[in-house]
């Protein structure tokens, strides 16, 4: 990875970041705040031109969202900045276009929404035999129809305690209540404003709707009929402008939204005096790409290109080929590798199918996996496309599982049709039981190896040599487990007194190790801190160092127990089909099948996620540090929503 | 002291006992109120909990953004103590978060009304992410309607759509916002109320206060404001007050509406408050001062919930409130040294800073 700086004259910024994005090799980094006269300023211009294109967006989005146009997928070819004037002026013809159409079916709609209010408020006094216009205008007596809140009712009946009133509830609903509000016509300034501040809405059914309410319905039903024409005809004509300016939409939708993403990266550079100042990271086999990309829109960038220096943050892509992409994911869950460091990725392709296989050994169920792998991997299920990227991990552990079932004898739970090649782990509980922390030993090993190999590509010697995961405490570990081991079995053809006195030694070089460390990096002083102090800490660190190591490699004997869970609860599958069906009739079957889909489902997750944690917290842990940053080529056009208010 | 109390509200009590613990002290306030300038506000609240909330370039942090800024720290302790208090003190500490969904709802229909960008109305509103009914971006498209009716419409799918489409009407007749805000604080109220009779035992009674009174202060202050600045009739204040609360009961209500002594009604009310009589000499002053003293009555009850058998929903909603109180407190202070305000100006208008200065002495 190269870093490149760029030095651009102001009038061909534009162009330049438009070549940056459009060679997709260009990772910007954030420029190191130069400042010169002014630079605020020019950042403030910029971050209001990006203020403009997102109310722009949002316009245009409006406008499509009631054309009921969707935003379709981003244009395949180059997008340019767009003025935002131009920009302004298309937005407001289309919407001008679509106002006419969009206003009159949402007015057809309210217009809809109010008569067939009207109808179920006229309902309920359908069968009322007088004219609505000559109960608002009686003499003596005051009458009020309308709808109100049912939770205002009471309060309304008690606020005019002090007066005379009938409140008749013709029909009442959820929320809403008809009622009709009877006092005295000398009472009606206080009982209009009474019922108006209850929000008691008086009835008034729209002109032509006088007459009793059996008439006004007739009438009312009518023109619903009307409106409900007016509406079709409205959408017609918004299908028209739908179909015509569908792809004028869609694209200056996404060229004002290249054209912000454009400003706001703008706003990010660094500032000289006449001149933006670039920086980013490119991979060196594609600097050539960037400088002619660049070129093409001008000759007067300056670029400069210088490795990276030590400590800095620098992007990183992965290359790995596609068969081992599927478990890139589970590296780059866990963090991207640092720059320089080995990318895992290989090795948990490796190690993560085997870990599995063990726990899950099963030549039917990992045939499932590896027929289910390939299944999402080709992509015909619509709907399980999302998943496409864990096919390659359910292939891994599909083989596994099936190399294990051989090995175990096993193939849907069944233990008698294969003979097994190696162990039952029913059967030789202990043996599993070692051989998981055997290939534990051997994982562990591998993840200190791969930190040996990170601190030799780093030119760590220090680190390379006396860390505790380096060869002093590769060489410590085996020690001691050569001490124990020699304890446990009298006849090892070397004494156990040996790999006593190499733990010791092994141990004091582990706990004394900063010093040693030091000593070859040529870092002084030697101890930080009163040498008691430092002996007290070497102390308790060389007994972290072996409590860590004794429970990173018991945490594998978790391989060994699964593996013998897996053929126990096949076990229990068949011991409920035979009570289901001793005579192994159809019940036999049907709990034989569906067991052992509960088996892949329920134990399969269980034993991922296990695998999962012996790979991040006793395998990862030994050799990666995963602080890493993604390598992401500058794009105008991303997939981030917008911000919420929240974080505005 | 029941067991399930202690055991429901354990972790609760400890959470709020250390968020109590980051409120400003007495000598933050008094620095605060004699820093120079907007500048020097700012650097303080750096030193703060608010700290982290206003980290942004400086040029970004103007007094409304500030502000802004420093109600997103009562949006995290209202989520936190949601999610920590358990059922269904959780639900009625919900009911009480949208209170500020209210007002950013009628902050937004301000917006619709006076023609204003959704830019100029957002660092107005409360910052709610969770536990809300109305969206930002519900409300974003409120403030971008092009009438009051789109406004409503726009957002049909909160449980406000029923109240606000039934008061439109009296908006359209009206064209004014006062019918569409009485309603939508009336339900609400309402609302409120009927959640706080979902608890039992001391949860109720604690519930009762803490929710109640807050409840009472309102209601009291529309009856009296009705009467002294709008000139309503009686039923019209019947109406757009609620019938029920903790202290102030319908019947003050009704005396209020019915035009009798102001002072005696609210010394009835809330004995031992002193110059209730310029209630009745000079009501306009008199409102303003009794709505002051009646929050620092209210802030006073709120610190005495920290004394006795903590583990109960009247924690973590004082806590609550007195946080309110304080961020209300630093939002006067803000606007006041951003417009160079006199002291002797707005700190009478502080409501919390003057109870930190007594419980000191």
């Amino acid at each position: 990875m190269s870093k490149v700086e760029l030095i651009v004259p102001e009038r061909d910024v534009v162009p330049v970041t438009e070549a940056l994005a459009a060679s997709d090799v260009f990772h910007l980094a954030k420029s190191n705040q130069v400042v010169a006269d002014g630079a605020a300023r020019h950042a403030n211009e910029w971050h209001e031109r990006a203020t403009t294109f997102i109310t722009l967006e949002q316009r245009i989005l409006n406008v499509m969202k009631s054309l009921n146009v969707d935003e379709g997928l981003p244009p395949s070819e180059q997008l340019h900045l767009i003025g935002s004037n131009v920009a302004l002026r298309d937005i407001e013809l289309l919407e001008q276009e679509a106002e006419g159409p969009v206003h009159e079916f949402e007015a057809a709609q309210l217009k809809l929404t109010q008569l067939q209010r009207y109808l179920s408020q006229l309902e309920p006094i359908a069968e009322l035999d007088v004219n609505l216009g000559d109960l608002r205008n009686m003499r003596y007596t005051f009458a009020l129809i309308g709808t109100i809140p049912v939770t205002n009712i009471d309060r309304l009946q008690s606020s005019l305690e002090h007066i005379p009133f009938v409140l008749v509830t013709l029909r009442q609903e959820d929320h809403l209540a008809v009622v009709v509000l009877f006092g005295m016509q000398r009472d009606a300034a206080i009982l209009n404003r009474a019922a108006r501040s209850a929000y008691l809405n008086p009835l008034h059914p729209p002109k032509g709707y006088r007459g009793t309410p059996g008439e006004a319905i007739a009438a009312l039903k009518d023109n619903i009929a009307r409106t409900q024409q007016r509406i079709m005809e409205s959408q017609a004509s918004i299908d028209r402008i739908h179909e015509t300016r569908i792809r004028h939409l869609r694209h200056l939708l996404w060229r004002i939204r290249a054209s912000r993403k454009l400003v706001e990266t703008i706003a990010e550079y660094g500032r000289l005096r006449y001149t933006y100042l670039i920086t980013g990271w490119v991979p060196e086999c594609k600097l050539e790409t960037l400088q002619e990309k660049v070129a093409e829109v001008s000759d007067q960038v300056v670029i400069e290109t210088s490795p990276p220096y030590a400590d800095e943050r620098v992007p990183v892509v992965l290359d790995n080929p596609s068969l081992l992409k599927s478990f890139e994911g589970l590296v780059t869950n866990y963090g991207y590798p640092a720059y320089g460091e080995l990318d895992p990725t290989p090795v948990v392709a490796l190690t993560y199918p085997l870990v599995f296989g063990i726990m899950f050994g099963d030549v039917g169920h990992g045939l499932f996996l590896f027929l289910l792998g390939i299944l999402l991997l080709s992509g015909a299920i619509r709907s399980l496309r999302k998943l496409a990227g864990m096919g390659g991990i359910l292939i891994g552990c599909g083989i596994m599982a099936m190399i294990f079932g051989f090995l175990y004898g096993s193939i849907f739970g069944f233990e008698e049709i294969l003979r097994p090649l190696w162990i039952k782990p029913l059967e030789d509980i202990m043996d599993i039981l070692i051989a998981a922390v055997v290939a534990g030993v051997a994982l562990l090993n591998l993840g200190m190896l791969n930190h040996i190999g990170n601190a030799a590509l780093s030119r760590q010697w220090g680190k390379l040599f006396f860390s505790h995961n380096g060869v002093v405490g590769m060489a410590f570990y085996w020690s001691f487990i050569g001490l124990l081991v020699g304890s446990l079995i009298p006849d090892m053809p070397i004494s156990a007194s040996v790999f006593g006195i190499l733990t010791v030694i092994t141990g004091g070089l582990v706990a004394f190790s900063e010093i040693f460390e030091h000593l070859v990096d040529g870092q002084r002083p030697l101890i930080e801190g009163g040498v008691g102090t430092y002996v007290m800490q070497a102390f308790f660190e060389l007994f972290e160092v072996v409590i860590g190591l004794l429970s990173n490699t018991l945490s594998y004997i978790r391989m060994g127990a699964f593996a013998v869970a897996h053929g126990a609860l096949s076990l229990v599958v068949f011991i409920i089909a035979d009570i289901v069906s001793p005579e192994k009739g159809l019940g036999y079957w049907v709990v034989v099948v569906l067991g052992n889909l509960f088996v892949i489902g329920f134990e399969g997750m269980i034993v991922a996620i296990q695998t999962l944690r012996l790979e991040y917290y006793e395998f990862f842990s030994k050799f990666f540090s995963g602080g890493g940053e993604h390598y992401h080529p500058l794009k105008l056009i991303s997939e981030e929503g917008n911000k919420s208010y929240q974080e505005a | 002291m029941s067991p399930s109390g202690v055991t429901a509200y354990a972790r609760v009590h400890a959470t709020v006992r250390a968020l109590y613990s980051y409120m400003l002290t007495f000598p933050m306030w008094e620095s605060l109120i004699q820093a120079q300038d907007f500048d020097a506000v700012l650097n303080l609240l750096s030193k703060s909990i608010y700290a982290p909330y206003l980290e942004l370039d400086r040029h970004l942090l103007t007094p409304r953004r500030v502000v802004y800024q420093i109600r997103r720290h009562l949006a995290d302790v209202y989520e936190k103590l949601i999610r920590l208090t358990p059922q269904p003190g959780s639900q009625l500490l919900q009911q009480l978060w949208r209170h500020y969904e209210v007002d950013n709802l009628k902050a937004a229909l301000r917006g619709v009304e006076t023609g204003a960008s959704w830019d100029a109305v957002l660092h107005l509103l409360y910052p709610m992410s969770k536990y809300i009914t109305v969206t930002a971006e519900d409300l974003e498209r409120v403030v971008r309607s092009r009438d009051m009716f789109q406004a409503i419409e726009s957002i049909s799918h909160t449980p406000y759509y029923e109240t606000l489409v039934h008061a439109l009407s009296r908006y359209r007749t009206e064209k004014s916002l006062f019918p569409l805000e009485v309603a939508l604080d009336l339900t609400y109220r309402r609302s409120l109320w009927a959640s706080i009779y979902e608890l039992r035992g001391a949860d109720l009674e604690h519930a009762l206060r803490m929710i109640g009174t807050p409840l009472d202060i309102d209601n009291l202050l529309w009856a009296i404001r009705y009467r002294v600045f709008h000139h309503l009739s009686e039923q019209e204040i019947i109406n757009y007050t609620l019938p029920m609360g903790y202290k102030v009961q319908d019947a003050h209500i009704r005396a209020i509406a019915a035009g009798d002594n102001l002072a005696e009604i609210v010394a009835h009310i809330y004995p031992g408050l002193e110059g209730l009589e310029r209630l009745n000499l000079n009501p306009r002053e008199g409102v303003a001062m009794l709505e002051v003293a009646l929050q620092r009555r209210f802030i006073d009850l709120c610190k005495s919930t920290f004394i006795g058998n903590p583990f109960n929903i009247g924690i973590p909603a004082a806590y609550l409130w007195l946080n309110e109180h304080e961020i209300r407190d630093l939002t006067v202070l803000v606007e006041a040294k951003a417009s160079h305000t006199p002291l002797d100006i707005f700190l009478p208008l502080l409501e919390f800073y003057p109870l930190l200065s007594r419980s000191t002495d």
